[in-house]
Formats: C-alpha cells, structure tokens, sequence
C-alpha cells in the first residue's frame, strides 16, 4: 500500500533529483533507472520515517561499499529540516570564518626568508591547535633557522620535511587521546579524509604514512595484491568450452561404431600473462619503494608468472631473492643493506640497457611491464630509446607514478614518458587499488588468446 | 507470496537470522520491487544464509548456482542432451516406419534444465542464490543481464522462455572484483557488514543452545576484538564464532579468558601468519585486558 500520501510526489521527486545531483557530483554514477527505483521503492516506505527513507534510497542509489560511505555523509547533510538548513548554514559561515583566521595565522608564522611555507591546508591548521607550548617551540625553531649562518633557499625543503614530520607526529598523538572522536577533533578537520582508519589510509599520500600505520597499511597491501593474484592465477575449474572439436570427437568415439556419442570441444588455454614490475628504489622513490616491494612481494608469493626488478643507477633481479626469502623483512633487509640500488640515483636507461640486454628472454609479446617510477632520471633521451625498444618488444608498459597527477604537467619527463606508456597515478593506496582492479585485472582479462586448441590431443 | 515489513521481519527472527531494520527493509524492498538483491560484504556475515533463510521464510524451494571461473551457458541455464538425442535417433533408424522430425529433438524432452532455467520454469515462485557471482567471468555476468531484467531466457532452437513465475534472486559477491555498473543497475543493493557485539551475543543464543548470555557476550566481545585488528588477514567469520562457541561448550569451559583463546586458537585463526600475530603482537593478555577494559577495546587497542 503507498504511503506517500503525506508528501506532494512533485515536491519529493524534485528533492529527489537535486539529492541525485549531489551524488552524481561525489561521483556515484547513477542513472534514470536507479532513481527510477528510488522512486518505486519510496512507494513502499513511510516516507516520515528518515531511516526508512535512507534505507530505500540507499538500496537503491548506492552499490558499494565506499558509495554507500559517501551516501551516508550526503544523505545526513541534505535531508534536514528547513530550519536545521539555515541554523548548519551560520553555523558553517563561523567556522569557515574561524578557520580562514586560524590559516592566515599559521601563514604568517610558519615562514622561511619571506615566504610561507609549502604546507598543506590540514598542516597549517593542525600547527594553530598545538598545545601552546609545542607551538611556541615549533615557531621558535622556525625562526632560528630562518636567522641561522649560510642558510640559503636550498634550506627550505629541509625545514618543510622538519616541519611536516613533526606535525605528523602530533597528529598522531591527538588522535590517539581522541579514539572514536568524529568530525571535530582537531586532527579531523580534514573532512573528505575523515572515515574510518581503512579509508584514511588509502586516501592518504603514501609519503605521509606512519611508521605506526605500517602494519595496517601493509595489511591492506596485502587484501590487495591477494585481489590481483585471484585474477591472475590459473583456472581451477574445468575450462570454458569452447567450440566443437569435429576431429578429436571422431576420433574418441570410433570404438562407437563411428555414432559420435562423446563430443570433444576446442579450449581456452589458460591465460600465461607475463607481469614484469620495474620497481624504482632511488632517493627521490625511497619512501614509496617499501610499499611498492610489499605489494610485489604479495604477487610474487602466489603467482608464478611474474618477475620483479629494482633499479636506480643499475637493475637488480629481484625474482630469485623473493622465491628464497621467508618473509617481507628480511627481503627488505636484504634490499636496503646489500643492494648497491637503494637511495641510488635514478639511470632508466641503464636500467633498460641492462633489462634488454640480460633479461631479453623474459621479453615477449605476452609480457606487461608495470613500471613503478617518478621519471625523474639521468640521461632522458636514452632512457625514452630505450623505452621505445621495450615497447615493441613486449604486450604494454603501465607506468605507476607516485607524484600527484596536479603535478605531471610541471615535468617534462612525465609528458616524455607518457608518450610512449600508459601512465597511472600511485600516490595513494587508493590509487594503487584503482590501477590494479581496474587496468591491471582488465588487462590480465582481456589477455586470453581467442581459440587454442587444447595441445597435443588434436590429430 | 507476498509479506508484509512485520512478517518479514518475524521470518528472519524465527529462523534465527539476527539483522537490524534496514537489512529486512531492504529485504523487504527487494522482494516487493521484484528486483534481484545483489548482497556484498567479508566472507563468513551471512550472504549465501539470507538465500537460504529466505527460502525458508517463503516456504520455498532454494534452486543455487555457485558460481565459479569457466561457468558458461551450458552449466548455468541449459544443454542439449545429446546422448538421448543419439539414441533416438538410433532407435528411428532401426524401427521401420517412424519418421523422426528435427523438432522432436530439439523439444523439451531433451532439455536438460540447469538452475537459471530451472527457477524460470519452476510452478512456484522459487529463490534463486547466485553465489559469488564475483567469481564468474565477465562474459557470463553480462549474460546473467537478460534474466535478472527480463526475467527471460532465448534458447535458439526453442525461442524466448519467459519466467512462468518471477523467481526471488538473491546474487552474493565477496568483491573480489568490480562488478559491472549494468548488473548493478539491475539490483537493489545490500553491504553486510561484520555484526555488532549485541547482534553477535544475540546470533550465539540463537544458533547454540545451552550457551549462556554471559559466556555468549563475552565470545562476541573477543570475536570483534580480533576482527577489528587490521593485521589479521582472515578475520573469524560467523560461522567460526558458532563453532568457537560450540567447542567451548564441548569443553565446558564456562569462563572465557585469553588462555582459553590461546588454547583453541585454531578454530578462530586459521593461517599460520594470524596465529603467529596473535601470539606476538595481542597474547592472552591482549585479551584479557580486551575482556577487563571494554572501553579500551571499543577504542581500538591494538597490540601489547
């Protein structure tokens, strides 16, 4: 029986569409059909019911997991009564005013020889709720260090990475005396990055991760590559059939009497795709190399199919090390104390010369290369040759950036570069799982060779 | 057969299916909209159960298609049996003065009906579980298009089969994979999460008699302490905190504290990475402190 008879069904319906329009805007992609259904599910619920409402609109509007997060936080904020609306807009008003106060006054603090430093909105506002006396103290060793002996510009990405680490830290602190506080704890002003743990970390630039966070942040490394491995791995189950074997099933039916009683069909071969990961592990990678050989290390513990490399002036053949070694850290111990690679300079082309010339056979019209880099490297124009040889040679290259798309444009080596691969953002988690769900797992998918006939049993 | 909110809601609690209002108003939505539930979330909170349960609530038949790499047509919806379609044509040959005609073969006599077709013909209304629809290809899951729309099937030799009775579809998926936006268009939409202590306290009692609601509480108490660790790569489902309780009982161990846990590890951690966490980084003091500050536990304490 519909209940809607409270609510005029144009008034509901033009709140519908605008509601919609606000998620369409937070990126849930919906279509005429899913309103369509919010609208037929709104029939079957007492729309004076908020929970109700929310329960039918998020059925249907929202399909999965982290839609159904952002659904929550829209839906709070759109349905509220109209005087509610106008009490949350002044209320907004103030603490926009409030906060602007408090940026424009860590601004004028945090600066180094005239110019404010390069921190993010979440940092300047976290450094204006310090405790009074570790602001005093961060303030002080500001300025010490913009009135220090010989302390030219070059200083001024040292003080930031000072300055950043030890907000970071007391980030750190707040949150842990303000466990399961929401949306108005100091060190959750950020909103967007608020959520659960899960979901901050995979939002959250890799660089910036605690050592603390680790091993959540590896865990979820973890729930990743696994994701990958499912996709990549062989078929457990019998193989699709495909087409019929007219000869096979003559032949496997001639003590039949020549009646073909058992049909044989042709098969899918299994797909044999080859993943070859580059993983850059110079000084301008460091940070992002522990992740990326966490996530080479998942896919390399169940699928066999896969080589792995490291490289900044020279390519270390990871693979061997990997099959050999127990566990991630002793892997990484192994890496950081006896590879000449790690905190290197970057040469991409010896790399590849070393790759093309060494490591030829693993090369083959079958083989994806994902390589993991910034592109900041020695000798550009070789390294471009010597991408262009590897991509003639092999099925695709996938580059994983860690810097942030906003700044691909202020390096001509990524332009360079991105002429000749496909290049994706790795600078979250988040970004890693897109690629992999979405690019990588497509294109493992989409390898699988159209007809093959099942080897050796065919006359 | 068509319920109401209430009598749904009474169906899930007597069959022992403890979920809060919005899983039966979805539920509910689902079976009145006539549109295919797709239901997400870890493996082990009860997707393939509400299948299950559901068919029980309707009084009905469970007709499941588990889904896995490699399923195609001829598994899911139908195949020609072709041996009997050889033999017949044998016996016609040897039987002088039969005619066979091509469309006797191609009757339904030598159909073989696999689950999709089967809840399409079925007499009554039936439930039809596609598990782990995650696990199938893409071609099949836009195949799966057709019938969750339409509720029809084309057979070329045949035509369309339309649904005689629009069967209830329930599709769960552990995400292992995206799911494309036009089988998620189709389907009303339900993330199961990991209950609640007090839904889990309540889920034991039901589910394990003899068990007390303080031993209950407190094995729900340590089930949500671990799985709420991020470190723990397979966190102890529904099923296994049944089992733990079972075996509890089994054990008349009536007080729960962590040597106990410790001792019967092996039913709640089941890789060798879990246990070996458990045993360095959380400890049975881990969890009696989990047991003795719930507070600190709801707070997230992580390790020792």
């Amino acid at each position: 029986m519909p209940l809607m008879s409270a609510t005029p069904a144009a008034q509901l319906e033009a709140r519908l569409a605008g509601f919609a329009a606000r998620l369409r805007k937070a990126g849930l992609p919906l279509g005429t059909a899913e309103l369509l259904d919010a609208l037929r599910a709104l029939q079957y619920v007492d729309v004076s019911q908020k929970s109700m409402v929310k329960t039918a609109l998020k059925a249907t509007l929202a399909k999965n997991k982290n839609h159904q997060a952002l659904f929550e936080r829209i839906f709070e904020d759109y349905f509220i009564p109209p005087e509610e609306h106008s009490l949350r807009a002044r209320e907004e008003a103030r603490r926009r005013h409030k906060l602007e106060l408090r940026y424009e006054e860590a601004a004028r603090s945090l600066q180094f020889k005239g110019e404010t430093l390069r921190l993010s909105t979440e940092e300047m506002l976290l450094y204006t709720s310090l405790p009074e006396e570790q602001r005093r103290g961060l303030l002080n060793f500001v300025r010490q260090t913009n009135e220090g002996k010989n302390v030219g510009p070059q200083f001024r990405p040292l003080l930031e990475t000072v300055v950043k680490g030890h907000l970071s830290y007391w980030r750190s602190r707040m949150e842990r005396s303000e466990p399961g506080a929401g949306g108005s704890g100091a060190a959750n002003f950020g909103g967007a990055g608020s959520g659960s743990g899960e979901n901050r970390l995979r939002q959250m630039d890799i660089r910036l991760i605690r050592n603390d966070e680790l091993p959540a942040a590896e865990a979820l490394i973890y729930k990743l590559s696994q994701k990958l491995v499912r996709r990549l791995t062989r078929r457990r189950k019998a193989s699709r059939r495909g087409p019929l074997d007219l000869r096979r099933s003559i032949r496997n039916n001639l003590h039949y009497g020549g009646s073909i009683f058992w049909l044989r069909h042709r098969r899918k071969r299994p797909p044999r795709q080859q993943l070859l990961l580059i993983c850059d592990v110079s000084a301008s990678m460091q940070r992002y190399s522990v992740f990326v050989l966490q996530f080479i290390y998942g896919l390399q513990a169940a699928v066999q199919n896969l080589e792995s490399f490291s490289f900044s002036d020279n390519l270390e053949y990871l693979s061997p090390a990997l099959q050999r070694q127990k566990g991630l850290e002793s892997l990484l111990a192994r890496v950081v104390n006896e590879s000449g690679n790690w905190g290197g300079g970057t040469n991409l082309s010896a790399a590849l010369q070393q790759l093309l010339g060494s490591y030829r056979h693993l090369l083959n019209r079958r083989t994806c290369v994902i390589i993991v880099s910034d592109t900041k490297t020695l000798a550009l124009e070789p390294s471009l040759q010597a991408l262009l040889r590897l991509k003639l040679l092999v099925k695709k290259i996938l580059w994983l950036n860690p810097l942030p798309p906003q700044q691909w444009r202020l390096y001509r080596s990524v332009d360079k570069v991105r002429q000749l691969t496909e290049m994706w953002p790795c600078h979250t988690i988040a970004d890693l799982e897109a690629v992999v769900a979405g690019r990588i797992m497509a294109d493992a998918n989409n390898c699988y060779p159209n007809i093959d006939q099942e080897g050796g049993a065919i006359l | 057969m068509k319920l109401t909110l209430s009598q749904l809601r009474q169906g899930f609690a007597g069959a022992g299916y403890i979920c809060d209002d919005s899983v039966v108003l979805t539920v509910y939505l689902a079976l009145t909209l006539q549109k295919p539930l797709l239901i997400e979330g870890a493996p082990g909170v009860g997707k393939t159960e509400m299948g299950k349960v559901l068919a029980r609530i309707l009084n009905t038949t469970l007709i499941r298609l588990q889904c896995y790499e490699g399923l195609d047509e001829t598994k899911a919806l139908y195949e020609w049996n072709y041996q009997r379609q050889l033999l017949r044509i044998q016996m016609s040959k040897d039987t002088a003065g039969t005619e066979l005609q091509e469309e006797e073969l191609f009757s339904a006599r030598y159909l073989l009906e696999r689950p999709l077709l089967k809840a399409i013909q079925a007499e009554q209304t039936v439930v039809l579980l596609i598990d782990e629809v995650d696990k199938c290809d893409p071609e099949f899951e836009a195949f799966l298009f057709e019938v969750l729309s339409d509720f029809q099937v084309s057979i070329p030799e045949l035509g369309t089969i339309l649904a005689r009775n629009i069967p209830v579809v329930v599709l769960t998926s552990n995400s292992e994979r995206e799911l494309s936006d036009g089988l998620k268009r189709r389907c009303l939409y339900l993330y199961l999460d990991f209950p609640s202590v007090e839904q889990e306290t309540r889920i034991i009692m039901a589910r394990v008699p003899g068990v007390g609601e303080h031993l209950a509480e407190k094995i729900a108490r340590i089930i949500s302490f671990l799985r709420r660790q991020d470190e723990i790569r397979k966190k102890p489902s529904i099923a296994e905190t049944l089992d733990w309780a079972r075996a509890l009982l089994a054990l008349k161990r009536d007080r729960l504290d962590g040597a106990v846990v410790a001792d019967t590890l092996n039913l709640l951690l089941k890789t060798h990475h879990d246990q070996q966490l458990f045993h360095s980084r959380i400890g049975p003091e881990g969890i009696n402190r989990a047991l003795s500050h719930p507070h600190v536990e709801e707070g997230g304490c992580r390790c020792r």
